[in-house]
């Protein structure tokens, strides 16, 4: 019975990443690769900044909440904002349009972190007799991670990737990245500055991440290129150009698979970011 | 040479799968390392075997729900425990379920911390009598009955009771356990309970000798001061017989110091050897004691004059009992009554003689002195208690704490036996002298007794968990040597009739479990939220003609076949 709730937990934690893989384009062209890579980067991200951290930090005997350290700890934080700029910019990756890249750097990332941070208490604490909400609460937490980390990841390319961009957008652009970027630290002062509940604090996690998902979801679509499926065509939209249907038309635009033996037809070629 | 490498090679990789696969199972194996929502210490009830029935409680490993005494009537309890505090206890329910069969997983009894060695001595609680005499009749009950299944005792605390409390109340609404409104599961576990192999039994005696006269090579008399020291009960790991026998013990050790004392200096020696006997085996019929003067070479039994038997001296008000198998118109008897009776007047104290006669053919024991009876040796118990007891009865249980021992009562018992003694030894009979007078240098010395009470109060000593070497047999060797000339110790076995059985004691883990229908009901509602997110995402990212395209089989493949 015991064993069960481990498996209940193991899928509310990493049942979303695999899902996400599967009902998104992201699986049709192959991404697996740029997420191992991402998932890579991010294990090499947390070594540098376990030993930043061993090195510059002291250990507090109570579990109160210090100014001083927490600052340190959102500093030695950005350097996840670093590791991830290194996943987006300066892997190689295949043709993949930038949309699918910054989801499966994002989904990377998380299952990385959602690994690496939650697979081991689960798997020693799950599996006793002692019921607890705890892990629960750490599944829905997972999520909440998988949705910053997609955003911020979508945030990132637009900042780093993305040539032209409005103008007005900038400042938000950074605003947001920076709040996302500190959330780690947010939802510690929560927990220990003003005492928080762990299922108030996941709950709050869950809010933000939603809110900033769609604040980026809607600057990243304001920063789209506008995009023709035909020179003729006067529709003029700002979706995924692949596996478009032209609706005037009424033709079946040649299908942009993954470069697996299919070419791309050659007037679309200018058009992919 | 390129075939050694490849196996070189080979050989590594296999060793680091081993080492890989160790990894796994050393992972695996690490399931009970969670913590409880309480653990406590817990004592079994004892098991043995008696002429070939199976008595107490034949199993020690438990692993299931908790139950209180509120349960819902009618429901089945055979894979429940029952916690059952002591003061809410009915004794006929639990002699209903015992002799009747009634299937049960378990019982828990809940003493409260008044009759804890460890830190209950210090609380009074008004009911204390009441509660006394109900767990001496629980603990009859239980010691005479063969239970199929776990009976365990623990101590009253904080964590058990808020845990108790939770299980009554849901008890009470008659809910079913879910995972918010808790319900417990008690895991215990211990091995099967194995045989204790050969359980020794350890006799102490000191030797104190009298003053030879030059010239006299007769064999001295001797007096014997017996008292045995190891106790039965129902929890062997509680059963320190603070009174039965912890305060005969008490005394003889304060005697035998009184007498060595007197005894250290020639001008004061008597012409009396004494013996003093710290006997195991008491509650199996004195086997011990009868071992113990069977052991004795023929002369020295034949010149034992008398021996007093010490038993239970330490919960009295003003009357004792001095029993003896010999008839009291027996004259050896007559002197010993007379001499105890005349010190007995002086300190207030009022001793009655109690006859029982021996029965040959009958093999119970009530008294250590029908062990001597039987060998000729005149000799008489002084005790408390006016009616015999019967067997694996008043032998040190659970209810026999440090709180009902009353420390003075020891003391006067002392000085009655001392003076007797004395009187006796210095041919001083029926003259007014005070050799033990308070204020002394040979005054009784309470705090000693005190100690030593307070000592064998924390100390289980049922005499098969004994090993040859327990610190308790060895403290009271090492006491009685610094007494006496000489100290020897008799290593017995007890064959044949008793058989006991280990782990007395163990550690009880409390879990909170959810229940198998909260673990489906969350399967469920993961299972929706998954599919709810994958319809969610194929349709944003892609529309909602390939999500219904996705549940129905393509037609052009057909008409292209």
């Amino acid at each position: 019975m015991t064993m069960f709730h481990f498996f209940n937990c193991a899928i509310l934690t990493f049942g979303p990443h695999a899902v996400y893989y599967s009902a998104t384009p992201l699986s049709e062209y192959d991404t697996l690769g740029t997420s191992v890579k991402a998932a890579l980067v991010y294990l090499g991200t947390a070594l540098v900044k376990l030993v930043c951290l061993a090195t510059f930090l002291q250990v507090s005997e109570n579990d109160g909440f210090d100014p001083y350290q927490e600052l340190l700890k959102a500093l030695i934080g950005f350097i996840d904002v670093a590791g991830l700029y290194f996943a987006l910019t300066q892997l190689t990756h295949r043709n993949i349009s930038q949309n699918h890249k910054f989801q499966a750097v994002g989904l990377g990332w998380a299952f990385a972190d959602s690994v690496l941070h939650r697979l081991a208490p689960l798997w020693v604490g799950a599996r006793g007799l002692e019921f607890t909400w705890d892990y629960i609460l750490q599944g829905l937490e997972a999520n909440a991670n998988l949705v910053l980390s997609i955003s911020l990841a979508a945030l990132g390319s637009l900042i780093w990737l993305r040539k032209n961009k409005p103008k007005t957008l900038i400042p938000i652009i950074y605003a947001c990245a920076g709040i996302v970027a500190t959330m780690p630290s947010i939802t510690s002062y929560l927990r220990r500055g003003l005492g928080w509940h762990f299922s108030k604090v996941v709950g709050f996690e869950l809010f933000t991440s939603l809110v900033m998902a769609f604040i980026s979801w809607q600057l990243f679509s304001a920063c789209q290129r506008p995009y023709r499926c035909d020179a003729h065509c006067p529709v003029v939209s700002y979706e995924i150009p692949f596996g478009h249907r032209c609706k005037l038309q009424k033709t079946q635009i040649v299908y942009i698979y993954r470069s697996r033996g299919m070419t791309l037809a050659p007037r679309l070629v200018d058009l992919i970011g | 040479m390129a075939l050694s490498k490849n196996s070189g090679g080979h050989w590594g990789m296999q060793e680091s799968m081993y080492s890989v696969i160790a990894l796994v199972f050393i992972l695996v194996a690490c399931v009970e390392l969670c913590d409880a929502a309480a653990a406590i210490d817990v004592y079994r009830l004892i098991q043995y075997d008696m002429s070939g029935s199976a008595y107490g409680s034949r199993f020690a490993a438990l692993n299931h729900h908790a139950a209180s005494l509120h349960f819902p009537p009618g429901s089945d309890l055979s894979r429940a425990v029952l916690i059952i505090p002591l003061r809410e206890l009915n004794i006929t329910f639990v002699r209903e379920y015992i002799n009747q069969k009634k299937p049960l997983g378990g019982l828990l009894f809940l003493l409260p911390e008044i009759f804890s060695f460890e830190n209950g001595g210090k609380k009074q609680v008004h009911e204390k009598e009441q509660l006394k005499n109900l767990l001496a009749e629980l603990e009859q009950l239980l010691i005479h009955a063969n239970i199929p299944y776990p009976v365990y005792f623990a101590f009253e605390n904080d964590e058990i009771d808020t845990v108790l409390a939770d299980i009554k109340k849901n008890d009470a609404i008659g809910q079913p356990a879910t995972a918010t409104t808790g319900g417990y599961k008690l895991v215990i576990p211990t091995p099967e309970p194995k045989k204790v192999a050969s359980p020794t039994f350890t006799n102490i005696q000191g030797w104190l000798s009298g003053l030879k006269a030059d010239g006299d090579t007769n064999q001295l008399p001797t007096i014997a001061i017996v008292a045995s020291y190891d106790t039965f009960g129902a929890a062997p790991a509680l059963s320190v017989g603070s009174d039965s026998n912890g305060s005969g013990v008490v005394a003889l050790l304060e005697i035998a110091r009184l007498f060595s004392l007197l005894y250290s200096n020639p001008k004061t020696r008597g012409r009396y050897n004494l013996l003093f006997g710290l006997t195991s085996g008491g509650p199996y019929n004195y086997n011990g004691t009868q071992k113990w003067l069977r052991s004795f070479d023929q002369r020295l039994r034949e010149s034992i004059d008398y021996a007093i038997c010490l038993n239970s001296i330490g919960s009295w008000d003003n009357e004792l009992w001095i029993h003896v198998s010999k008839p009291p118109e027996n004259a050896y008897i007559k002197q010993i009554f007379e001499g105890f009776s005349n010190v007995a007047e002086e300190l207030d104290i009022k001793v009655g003689l109690k006859h029982k006669k021996i029965n040959i053919s009958n093999p119970r024991v009530a008294w250590e002195h029908e062990q001597f009876s039987r060998l000729r040796v005149t000799a008489a118990t002084l005790s408390e208690i006016s009616t015999a007891p019967e067997l694996l009865q008043g032998t040190g249980g659970l209810f026999d704490s440090r709180q009902f021992v009353n420390e003075t009562a020891i003391t006067r018992g002392v000085k009655l036996v001392a003076e007797s003694l004395a009187r006796h030894i210095y041919g001083h009979q029926g003259k007014n002298v005070q050799i033990f007078a308070d204020g002394g240098s040979l005054a009784v010395n309470p705090a000693y007794i005190q100690s030593w009470l307070d000592l064998l109060s924390q100390t289980p000593r049922v005499a098969p968990f004994l090993s040859k070497n327990d610190p308790c047999v060895m403290a009271l060797k090492k006491e009685l040597a610094d007494h006496t000339d000489e100290v020897n110790m008799q290593h017995e076995v007890l064959e044949g009739v008793f058989t006991f059985y280990d782990s007395t004691s163990a550690r009880l883990n409390i879990y909170q479990v959810a229940s198998v229908t909260f673990d489906l009901l969350l399967l469920l509602m993961l299972g929706s939220y998954l599919i709810v997110l994958f319809s969610f995402l194929v349709i944003t990212t892609r529309g909602l003609d390939d999500l219904i395209s996705l549940f129905r089989r393509p037609p052009s493949r057909k008409n292209n076949t």
